[in-house]
């Protein structure tokens, strides 16, 4: 083969696997500007108006507010549990450092569907604790592994000898922590945070079980709604969506070059 | 002694659960450069962390400028450290790297910028205070390092093999910068290397410490003409030590006759202490080279291999050939066992 | 000063406590379910589940399934992942961030572009009923080809990305030495590039495996209760049917597939490291 037909066969196998890749995408968005009560591809007629739905949809507000305090939330208070846990397992010589990690690191493993309906049947039905809060506490769970992933890759190339170094400067151990330690995992944290942010926010298995009346992550709620009309709202918001995770990742990869923490 | 500075009193130290450093005394006087010396795991480095304040003794006490340090934490103890690696922080640039020790002390701005901008200028690094440490070489990444410990006037430097990771060259200067750091500030230096060289270069006393315990303390003159154990002479370049029985030297692998009844139970020679070209002893010569004013041979003798450095004048013996040595009484070094 | 022991498990502790009270008891307890039985401990409920027809299709189902997107997803990725180890730098770059960005994406938007591709009204009927090949729209949702092209545009990426830094570590001149030495393109493929990036494949085929074996939104919007896979069966025993012993063996299925497959990824990590 020669060169240039070499390069046309690349760009063809590429072009075809993004198009199975991307290509659904472009199909919701126009699918979301469809002017018919029903799913129709290609669209009969442009319209904004499902576009416009979604926002006045009261449970898609509702259960989007509690997808973002979630994702915020969650994810915060991951990185609470997760940061001092990256840097004890990165600086310390622990006894059972290992089952530590394993333990932080079991949510990526089991499976949440299965996380959600333990939690359900073994927190929330004996103890009384509200839906909301054992949702939060699941969703902290599962972001936790990669909190303490990304922070402990990112700690990594920092030596203890500067946090001794900064201490021997005067610093007291906290101080050398934020002075030192912080500003350099910075770029980590925040990945992670995105990471999380995004993880959590997309959730779907965990939160599954973990509904009660008025209380429903967006994608759950997606679904529910999906099972009861087929107009395009749906399609509408699953492209707005789409384009808000690809804003946040855009906006991360610019300021931390985001990809090579993932 | 009324001019020690730093006193270390039955300091043991503790590696996990195994001694590292046991009964340790110590004191270095104000204004001197001393160097720890020794190979790697004599504790030297754990040392010069206890005077950090780094590593905690077990027991013992520690003493700067007549105070008792050993309960003061690390960032109390007004003492420098230039760590091996720098430790230089790498999302401040020079200046905010050598400002860091006086901005915690909230001195006033004016104060903080003056004696940062004289710090960078005593090591050679004006100009530079915007660059960060990933931009610089690693010879100004150890000047920066050196001012940001000097700004802090600490009362004792402790420096960790800071020459070890630069070239040849750069380290031949850094030397000579060290030394004159040392006179203008007339701070009390403590250096820790493993390269005697280095020791021998730079030091006022030398520390030769083995196993945790100190083998030897002396100025470099005296540590290098008289060691007085085997350890000791085979860190200070007597290559051939050798046991005494009667008037023989003996090793492993037979005997030679001396010639004198020596007193001390073992005799070293430096290779060019061995007289060759002509002596009572014959050697095969098992390698040669050449070192500019002087030829090295190894020999295989009675004893096993023997050093020996031969004049240049002399002819080039062979390998396989043989060559008559001597080990004279005047060149031996007489050890301890 | 890092050898306080007290303090370092005071930073870590808070976090493996938080994983084990709302993870590992929990989770421990619903295992557990399946092996209790009139009081006392036993398989009974392993026996039940296995003995009804309908899970041990739904079982064999999913293992298929995943055994098919990884298989299919393989073969793509090598060609995809090969020719974007032929793009220069700079297009390297940009393809294969189009080809991560869709892990980012909600799952639930993703899949739900393939009702819009397969509905009754969506643009494969229109196409066949356009072109008069068919009266009547054919049911393409809720059937397992549905299911798999929905898994398959989900987890694809992750072998493409296995693979691309499986194959960058090929030394630059190996492929073209083989040319020279005679070998056809067949033999270059499974003779140099295989075993070469034999890791890569099973570090992305683990993940696409697992990943299609615990999905649920996939199976559950495009596979319907007509195509039921091992989640979407757990959920349904659950709430429909309020059957936690099935709930309890179905977890130990897929906790034991995907911990086995962890496992199997940290031997390839620390054998090569």
């Amino acid at each position: 083969m020669n060169t240039s037909s070499r390069l046309l066969a690349n760009w063809v196998i590429l072009g075809l696997t993004l198009t199975f890749l991307i290509g659904p995408f472009l199909i919701i968005i126009l699918a979301g500007a469809s002017d018919t009560s029903y799913l129709a591809f290609p669209p009969e007629g442009l319209t904004l108006k499902w576009y416009l739905k979604v926002f006045t949809v009261e449970s898609f507000r509702a259960s989007f507010l509690l997808s973002m305090a979630l994702a915020v939330f969650g994810t915060l208070a991951a990185l609470l549990l997760g940061v001092p846990a990256a840097y004890a397992l990165n600086r310390y010589a622990l006894p059972g450092a290992e089952t530590i990690r394993t333990i932080v690191a079991a949510p990526i493993i089991v499976p949440g569907i299965i996380v959600g309906l333990a939690l359900l049947r073994y927190l929330v039905v004996p103890t009384g604790v509200t839906v909301t809060l054992a949702l939060f506490m699941a969703h902290t769970a599962l972001v936790l592994p990669y909190a303490v992933r990304v922070v402990s890759s990112s700690m990594h190339n920092l030596r203890a000898d500067m946090e001794e170094a900064a201490v021997l400067l005067g610093c007291s151990r906290l101080q050398a922590f934020t002075k030192v330690v912080l500003p350099n995992i910075r770029g980590g944290v925040l990945a992670a945070f995105i990471l999380g942010f995004v993880t959590s926010f997309n959730q779907v298995p965990v939160s599954l079980f973990l509904s009660g009346p008025g209380v429903r992550t967006l994608p759950i709620d997606m679904l529910a709604y999906m099972e009861i009309t087929f107009d395009p709202s749906v399609a509408a918001l699953s492209a707005l969506l789409a384009f808000m995770s690809l804003a946040i990742v855009f906006v991360a990869e610019r300021l931390l070059g985001f990809s090579r923490y993932v | 002694m009324s001019d020690t500075f730093v006193q270390l009193s039955d300091v043991t130290l503790m590696y996990g659960k195994s001694v590292a450093v046991p009964d340790l005394d110590l004191s270095i006087r104000e204004g001197e450069l001393i160097c720890l010396l020794g190979p790697s795991g004599c504790g030297k480095t754990t040392t010069m962390r206890a005077i950090a304040g780094l590593l905690d003794p077990a027991s013992g006490s520690i003493h700067i400028d007549g105070r008792d340090v050993t309960r003061v934490p690390a960032n109390k103890r007004g003492i420098g450290l230039v760590f091996q690696s720098y430790a230089l922080f790498p999302h401040l640039n020079a200046f905010e790297n050598v400002a860091f020790g006086l901005r915690l002390q909230k001195l006033p701005e004016a104060e903080i910028r003056e004696r940062t901008e004289a710090g960078l200028a005593t090591v050679g690094l004006t100009g530079y205070d915007k660059r960060k440490p990933a931009e610089m070489s690693g010879g100004q990444q150890q000047r920066l390092a050196l001012a940001r410990s000097l700004v802090m006037k600490p009362k004792v430097l402790l420096l960790d093999e800071p020459l070890s990771n630069l070239d040849a060259r750069l380290r031949l200067e850094m030397r000579t910068e060290l030394q004159r750091v040392q006179k203008e500030t007339g701070v009390t230096m403590v250096f820790v290397t493993h390269d005697q060289a280095e020791a021998l270069a730079l030091a006022d006393r030398i520390v030769l410490m083995k196993e945790g315990k100190i083998e030897q303390l002396g100025t470099p003159a005296d540590l290098y003409a008289r060691p007085e154990t085997a350890f000791a002479a085979e860190f200070m370049g007597f290559e051939n030590i050798f046991r005494v029985e009667g008037t023989k030297a003996v090793t492993d692998s037979g005997a030679l006759e001396l010639g004198f009844a020596p007193a001390s139970p073992l005799l070293a020679w430096r290779p060019d202490g061995v007289s060759v070209g002509s002596g009572p002893h014959q050697g095969r010569v098992l390698a040669t080279s050449f070192a500019g004013a002087h030829r090295e041979y190894v020999l295989d003798t009675a004893l096993g291999p023997v050093k020996a450095d031969a004049a240049i004048e002399l002819p080039e013996v062979a390998i396989g050939e043989t060559l008559s040595f001597d080990l004279p009484e005047a060149t031996a070094r007489p050890l301890s066992a | 000063m890092f050898r306080n022991t007290r303090e370092g498990l005071a930073l870590a502790l808070p976090a493996a406590i938080f994983s084990t009270l709302l993870f590992l008891v929990p989770v421990g307890i619903l295992l557990s379910e399946a092996f209790r039985f009139e009081g006392g401990w036993s398989l009974q409920g392993y026996i039940d589940f296995f003995a009804t027809p309908l899970n041990r299709t739904v079982f064999l189902r999913t293992l298929k399934l995943g055994a098919l997107v990884a298989g299919t997803a393989a073969v793509i990725g090598y060609a995809a992942a090969f020719c974007i180890v032929n793009l220069e730098p700079k297009s390297r770059g940009t393809v294969f961030g189009m080809i991560v960005l869709p892990l980012m994406i909600s799952p639930v938007a993703r899949t739900y572009a393939w009702i819009v591709i397969l509905g009754r009204t969506g643009i494969v009927n229109e196409t066949i009923t356009g072109l008069g090949l068919s009266d009547t729209p054919l049911r393409l949702l809720f059937t397992e080809t549905a299911v798999f092209l929905g898994l398959l545009q989900l987890f694809l990426p992750l072998m493409i990305i296995s693979l691309v830094s499986a194959m960058e570590n090929i030394p630059r001149d190996v492929i073209p030495a083989a040319r020279v030495l005679g070998a056809s393109w067949l033999a270059v493929f499974f003779k140099v590039i295989l075993p070469l990036t034999k890791e890569g494949l099973v570090i992305g085929g683990t993940l696409v495996f697992t990943g299609s074996l615990t999905a649920y939104i996939t199976p559950a919007i495009l596979g319907g209760s007509k195509v039921l896979m091992l989640e979407t069966l757990l959920y349904q025993r659950v709430n429909v049917s309020n059957d936690f012993v099935s709930a309890s063996v179905i977890a130990m299925i897929l906790i034991v597939m995907s911990f086995s497959a962890n496992l199997l990824l940290k031997k390839i990590a620390s054998a090569r490291s």
